[in-house]
């Protein structure tokens, strides 16, 4: 495997006017866009729903994170139910317990609290996604 | 798990336990003995969604009928839930501090608020409903709730 091919996708909740949903996808996009543009690619859930042939291609090609804003478990199913491998499922709402001082309001525009639990997110994203590509390369190498 | 009354409403399915009475904001009160168990209905859980914090007042507390005795925070709202009986709190369910989304996953049985040392139980069990009665008031609640989806 090259370099080029060694993502991760990264697949968010599309609670759609659900704050915890926008939150979902707002880490997704820091990650995304910001700390591992290189490392990650984003599929939108909505997309995977429809059966998109290239989405569906990348979850499979890829480990994703998925990152969900209810115990429904959208993005996680629809990854699964699309033919590819959950390397981590992200849950808000856990996050949120371990940073209740983030409280997040809002829905088309977070709050401050909500700006920062999407930070959080992020961060525990990209965590992952070092993780993942890390142990890749280890077996590549082994 | 209790025998339950069962209901869908869109694709959603409610359960009523047929071993306790409510109130009609869908508080259960349990007796056991001079001892009342309280949590939320299955409805309420599910109306709320996921429950990120529950606080239930400290043990000891004295609470009234209409007081506040926790708090449940979700993703959606924050729940205030007040007592159906009066008498002071002789346990708080300690395991909600860790697992609070045992509300969620089991209303009738591990997710239990509270229980109450009753002080006026004879008196204020009449203002509380039978599952029957609650059952029905509650699919009304659940149809009315589906058509705002």
């Amino acid at each position: 495997m090259n370099e080029q091919e060694r993502k991760v996708v990264v697949v968010p909740c599309s609670g759609i006017g659900k704050t915890y949903g926008t939150v979902s996808r707002e880490a997704a996009y820091e990650v995304v866009e910001d700390s591992r543009p290189e490392a990650t690619e984003l599929v939108a859930l909505s997309l995977l729903v429809l059966g998109d042939q290239d989405a569906r291609a990348a979850v499979r090609a890829h480990p994703a994170v998925t990152i969900d804003g209810c115990k429904l478990g959208c993005a996680a199913k629809m990854v699964q139910e699309s033919g590819g491998t959950v390397a981590q499922g992200i849950a808000v709402l856990d996050v949120y317990r371990r940073n209740r001082e983030l409280k997040p309001q809002g829905i088309a525009e977070l709050n401050e609290g909500g700006i920062l639990l999407a930070h959080a997110v992020a961060e525990e994203i990209a965590i992952v996604v070092d993780d993942v590509l890390a142990a890749e390369e280890g077996s590549t190498h082994a | 798990m209790p025998d339950c009354l069962e209901v869908t409403v869109d694709k959603f399915i409610f359960r009523v336990a047929t071993d306790r009475l409510y109130t009609a904001e869908g508080v259960w009160a349990l007796e056991e003995g001079d001892r009342i168990r309280i949590g939320v209905t299955d409805f309420l859980q599910q109306r709320s969604g996921d429950v990120a914090f529950a606080e239930v007042r400290a043990e000891g507390r004295a609470v009234a009928t209409g007081d506040e005795v926790a708090t449940i925070e979700t993703i959606k709202a924050n729940v205030e839930v007040i007592s159906p009986v009066s008498g002071a709190i002789a346990e708080a369910n300690q395991a909600l501090a860790m697992t609070p989304e045992v509300i969620n996953q089991d209303p009738y049985g591990e997710g239990w608020l509270a229980v109450v040392e009753a002080s006026e139980w004879t008196k204020d069990r009449e203002t509380l409903l039978d599952p029957d009665a609650y059952f029905d008031l509650m699919q009304g609640q659940a149809e009315e709730e589906a058509q705002k989806l």
